[in-house]
């Protein structure tokens, strides 16, 4: 039973976290370095709203908004010179995480900072005492998973999402404006990922470095997943798995490169990872 | 044997003295930045020849980053993982057998064959048949990342996240150390230079810049690109191995993923694709971050990390582009390539039976799902013809040739290249067997000049230097027929990407036939080309194929050359073959008008 | 603005085409084309692949940069405006290749179609009136109807804006006769309604049984041109286009 819940929570947290990566890469075809860097700038979010002594769920709200506004600044001067040089964009977005990390650190420091937790004390569950906030945060997962699907298959934002994603140059011929489509998407991939570091902060501690160890493993999940959202999720699943069980029966630290050395073999047999079962 | 052709031979005479001068110019400038680098120890402080040894060792990985990444197009950040496990290598073993002369040789042994040897299994994972070069990229983010974690879990072998310290080390001073660094980074650098300079160096321009037509001039790409990842690995444990003798520690952090970007941000900065431009910027900004660094250490990785995002952005070159720039502004900078000498080279004997056909096609069927594109194709093409494929849009013509081209496309039937089924063979395996294939927009090697290109076409034959460039270039009579006939042979140092549309064409052609292939395949070889220029590769084609050694298989819309060329027209129409005769059985015939005007359904 | 220029009544041809050049990276491949479409006139253009004909229509649309020579539609000069503000202008397009989104439903396809959903229901009716089988679809993936419905989708979607000018590129390629036929008589409707039409085909004898007049483009060049019910067309289209 914990096995079970350690195995769907741990794919919620996965899920939660790639989930703004996966949105970028899926209509812009570009691999956001900084998705990283979004994380820890919603994980201040969180800081902040502790700060000012606000209700800690306020900070969702705040780092959505956060993320979005910095990630639509980014995708206008970072990434539309590169659409043109997909691996030149991966290192630029690196770069912008960097500069991120290293304002938040002028800004805060680089100690770790406390904040408080969203969701304290555990709760009897199927017999055995577990976490509430992961409990919490598998609930969440699936409002979020819930709404993205919602957005996509939709409103008229997540049909031309789609549409720019299947055939970029009949959008366009159709009178779309895919320029903005690729803004918007940016925008919303940040605010999410923005919104994924105020629901790590209970979990993990938070430091201007933060992001970076979270990064690799949402890119891997993200390759797999091959911009579907629901390959995204299997893989989750399927991975989140792996880990908790390498983790707990081999060596938690064989656990810990799970996700990247089993994405990496998947995507040696099947190019298109999951999204094609 | 070697039958010279006296014009390109005078063309070429002149600027050979001075090439030979700037052949030596290397060498004179290694054995200078040597001396001065071995006596820089005396002038400088303790401080700065400790950063600088550091730094130079830094180097020599980013001269590895810049052949991969700068040369070759593959992005990686693996370069760290490579080091590291060279320096962990050689600090246990120093720490187990002590700097004895038997400690230190299996130290150094180890510390380049186990990096080598991961290099060729992370180069086997990275590179195979129809992969990406993002894909190799996720694989050089993995490989750090799994081998910090096994260093992390190595307990005491490796000393687990505290690294390992106080094993021993050479008996050197720290001026030694610098000078040891100093001589390694010059070797390494001069040997790097001479590659990219060379012949086999302009395989790896060539594997970036347009990695299918490698495959289709009959080189394996997968196979440079895996030789290139292990001797590159190699070299960064060489690098290892002197980072743990002149630091006496090491750590999980030296083989992390970090360190693999910052590997990258400074080939970046200094400007990838230029050797020189990575290795100065390597050294400038270690010796400036450990300077600066201690004042105000998240200042100094703000301005790099904003320094970073603006040159990728704004100078993909990197700072040695501007500096480049100037310099060919230069009156001594500006050397020009010189042109080698054209020279005819006999054809292989290569004993065409007549009875036998070159080609056989069998049954051959595709599809695309549930759409059937090939269905029930019998064909045979023997040496001498010149077969026009046509027939309407979606008829199958393109398919038909990639069929014949690829043996790895999935599809029903057999093909029979003088004999060998093709089924599952890969275009350059395919190549081997004396297919040639010109693609309709004319797939050249846009960064390379027009000589290196026909070098290229002919390695499979002929091999590449990776030490220098040949002063003669080799080619078959026809192919310098070719490039006689299209005025190329007066452009040989002509950069590919200056070339008109028409002239691409001509030398794309010049390039297959260069391959001497018995079977040559064509598709729309006159897309786009001037009437003068169609009827150019019109006779060339006849001449080729007039030697009864070569068939030609063409996909062609423009009716009047077709006509005019053609021995055979063999007419597709959706997906079946519906008449196979000579241009007057085929001309005029009343199923072809009909199949034209949209009448026939099949 | 362009409401207005709508419902004004146009001025000169339209669509002209005065020495046009147009091509890809180093290749040119429309070279100096002059034609024009009167209002509810219907131009076939003919010729093989590859010789520049959807190259031009792009050209029109603004997908490929023009290099040379200038084009009017309705009197309106043409340079640097998006496709949306095209669509806008009264410009249909039923292109050839990848014309649908296969995996998206026929609804979606539509309402990707239309500047914003306000606007679809009005569309939707005027498909309707075209096309009444797709009413029952609108659920189904546009990948599974058949090629000839597939066609019907494309130009019905082209048609339900209302454009005053239609840019359809082999319409009738890889579709039964009667489908054809079926086609054809739509478009002669819209014809007889007022729609111009530069119809780009490789089907000669439905093309010539569509259009007032025809032209040949070969190599980028127009080689050919006369009125399409002339006796000889047929015959002299064929002679450029088969073996």
């Amino acid at each position: 039973m914990l096995l079970l819940l350690d195995i769907l929570t741990t794919a919620a947290i996965l899920f939660i976290v790639s989930i703004g990566l996966l949105a970028i890469f899926g209509v812009l075809k570009i691999i956001n370095f900084a998705h990283g860097a979004w994380l820890t700038v919603g994980a201040y979010c969180a800081v902040v709203t502790a700060k000012l002594g606000l209700n800690p769920w306020l900070a969702l709200p705040l780092a959505f908004v956060v993320g979005a506004v910095l990630g639509g600044l980014a995708e206008h001067f970072i990434i539309r010179p590169l659409y043109r040089r997909p691996l030149d964009a991966i290192l630029a977005t690196w770069g912008l995480g960097i500069v991120v990390g290293q304002l938040i650190t002028l800004a805060f420091g680089r100690d770790v900072q406390l904040t408080p937790n969203l969701f304290a004390g555990t709760v009897a569950f199927g017999g055995v005492e577990y976490s509430a906030y992961r409990l919490v945060a598998l609930g969440i997962a699936l409002v979020i998973g819930t709404l993205f699907a919602l957005t996509i298959e939709r409103t008229r934002l997540g049909l031309s999402a789609r549409a720019v994603i299947m055939n970029e140059t009949l959008a366009r011929s159709l009178g779309i404006d895919t320029g903005r489509v690729r803004l918007v998407v940016f925008m919303v991939g940040a605010g999410l990922a923005a919104l994924a570091g105020v629901l790590l902060t209970p979990l993990t501690s938070v430091d201007p470095n933060m992001g970076v160890s979270w990064l690799i493993g949402a890119f891997m999940l993200v390759m797999v997943a091959d911009a579907s959202f629901l390959a995204l999720a299997a893989a989750c699943l399927v991975f989140g798995a792996a880990q908790v069980l390498i983790s707990t029966f081999v060596s938690p630290i064989l656990g810990s490169i799970a996700v990247a050395v089993l994405a990496a073999l998947v995507l040696r047999v099947s190019p298109k990872g999951f999204s094609r079962a | 044997m070697l039958e010279t052709i006296p014009a390109a031979e005078r063309a070429a005479v002149a600027p050979r003295s001075r090439s030979r001068l700037s052949r030596a110019a290397p060498f004179v400038a290694a054995v200078l930045a040597s001396l001065a680098l071995w006596i820089a120890p005396a002038f400088l402080d303790t401080f700065a020849v400790n950063v600088l040894t550091r730094s130079m060792i830094y180097a020599v990985l980013a001269v590895t980053v810049d052949l991969l990444w700068g040369f070759a197009g593959i992005l990686t950040f693996g370069q760290a993982a490579f080091f590291g496990v060279g320096a962990y290598a050689a600090a246990m073993i120093l720490g187990a057998y002590g700097a004895t002369p038997v400690g230190i040789a299996a130290a150094l042994a180890t510390a380049v064959a186990a990096p080598a040897l991961l290099g060729l299994v992370v180069g086997w994972l990275s590179f195979y048949h129809r992969s990406t070069p993002l894909y190799a990229s996720v694989i050089s983010l993995v490989v750090p990342i799994v081998v910090t974690q096994l260093i992390y879990s190595g307990g005491e072998w490796t000393g687990s996240s505290s690294g390992l310290v106080g094993f021993d080390v050479l008996p050197f001073e720290i001026e030694g150390y610098f000078r040891l660094a100093a001589l390694v980074l010059v070797a390494v650098t001069l040997a790097a230079w001479i590659l990219v300079q060379s012949d086999a160096g302009r395989a790896l321009v060539a594997l970036k810049d347009n990695e299918a037509r490698c495959a289709y001039l009959g080189l394996n790409p997968r196979r440079l690109q895996i030789l290139l990842t292990t001797a590159l690995a190699a070299v960064a444990g060489l690098a290892g191995f002197l980072f743990a003798n002149a630091s006496g520690v090491v750590a999980p952090e030296n083989a992390g993923f970090l360190f693999g970007t910052e590997l990258v941000i400074w080939v970046a900065l200094g400007g990838r694709g230029t050797l020189l431009g990575p290795v100065i910027g390597t050294i400038a900004i270690d010796y400036l971050a450990a300077n600066l660094s201690g004042d105000l250490p998240f200042l100094w990785q703000l301005l790099l990390g904003t320094a970073f995002v603006a040159i990728i952005i704004l100078l993909p070159g990197g700072l040695a582009d501007p500096v480049g720039r100037l310099w060919r502004a230069l009156p001594v900078g500006r050397t020009g390539q010189a042109a080698p000498a054209l020279a005819a080279r006999e054809a292989g004997s290569a004993t065409s039976t007549a009875e036998a056909p070159i080609l056989k096609v069998q049954g051959l069927a595709k599809s695309y799902g549930s759409l059937t594109v090939l269905e029930g194709i019998d064909l045979e093409i023997r040496a001498g013809e010149l077969v026009s494929l046509v027939g309407p849009n979606g008829a199958g013509k393109t398919t038909l040739m990639r069929c014949l081209s690829d043996g790895t496309e999935p599809f029903r039937g057999a093909i029979a290249i003088g004999g060998t089924p093709t089924t599952g063979l890969t275009p350059n395996r395919i190549v081997g067997l004396g297919v040639g294939r010109k693609f309709q927009v004319a797939s050249v090697f846009e960064s390379l000049s027009v000589a290196d290109c026909l070098r290229l076409a002919r390695a499979s034959h002929d091999g590449l230097s990776p030490l220098s460039q040949a002063p003669t270039l080799g080619l078959p009579q026809a192919a310098l027929d070719v490039l006689r006939m299209t005025g190329l042979d007066r452009l040989l140092t002509r950069p590919t990407r200056l070339l008109s549309h028409g002239q691409k064409q001509a030398l794309e052609l010049a390039m297959v036939v260069a391959l001497e292939p018995r079977l040559i395949l064509l598709d729309e070889p006159t897309a786009g080309l001037t009437k003068a220029e169609r009827t150019t590769i019109g006779s060339v084609l006849k001449a080729l194929t007039a030697g009864g050694r070569i068939a030609a298989v063409l996909v062609e819309h423009d009716l009047d050359f077709v006509r005019e060329i053609s021995s055979r027209i063999v007419v597709l129409h959706q997906g079946r073959l519906v008449l196979d005769g000579t241009v007057d059985e085929v001309v005029g015939s009343e199923l072809v008008r009909t199949i034209y005007s949209g009448g026939a359904h099949a | 603005m362009p409401e207005a220029a709508r419902r004004s009544e146009p001025v000169g041809a339209a669509l002209a085409l005065d020495d046009v050049s147009s091509g890809y990276g180093a290749i040119s491949i429309v070279k100096g084309v002059t034609l024009s479409v009167g209002q509810g006139e219907i131009v076939a253009l003919l010729g093989k692949n590859g010789m520049g004909k959807t190259t031009l229509l792009k050209t029109v649309l603004g997908m490929v940069a023009l290099r040379g020579g200038g084009i009017t539609i309705g009197g309106q000069a043409l340079s640097g405006l998006s496709p949306a503000k095209l669509v806008a202008l009264g410009v249909g397009y039923a292109p050839q290749e990848q014309p649908l989104f296969q995996d998206l439903s026929i609804r979606d396809n539509l309402r990707l179609a239309v500047p914003s959903d306000r606007m679809l229901p009005g569309a939707l009716e005027r498909l309707f009136g075209h096309f009444p089988f797709l009413k029952e679809r609108l659920g189904q993936r546009a990948g599974t109807l058949s090629g000839g419905e597939q066609k019907m989708l494309i130009l019905g979607r082209a048609l339900m804006l209302r454009p005053r000018l239609l840019l359809i590129d082999e319409i009738s390629e890889g579709i039964q006769p009667s489908m054809v036929e079926r086609l054809r008589k739509v478009l002669l409707a819209e014809r007889d309604a007022g729609l111009s039409m530069l119809v780009v085909e490789q089907h000669v004898a439905f093309a010539l049984g569509l259009a007032d007049r025809y032209a040949v483009l070969k190599l980028g060049e127009i080689v050919d041109s006369g009125s399409a019910k002339a006796s000889d067309a047929r015959e002299r289209v064929i002679d450029h286009l088969a073996v």
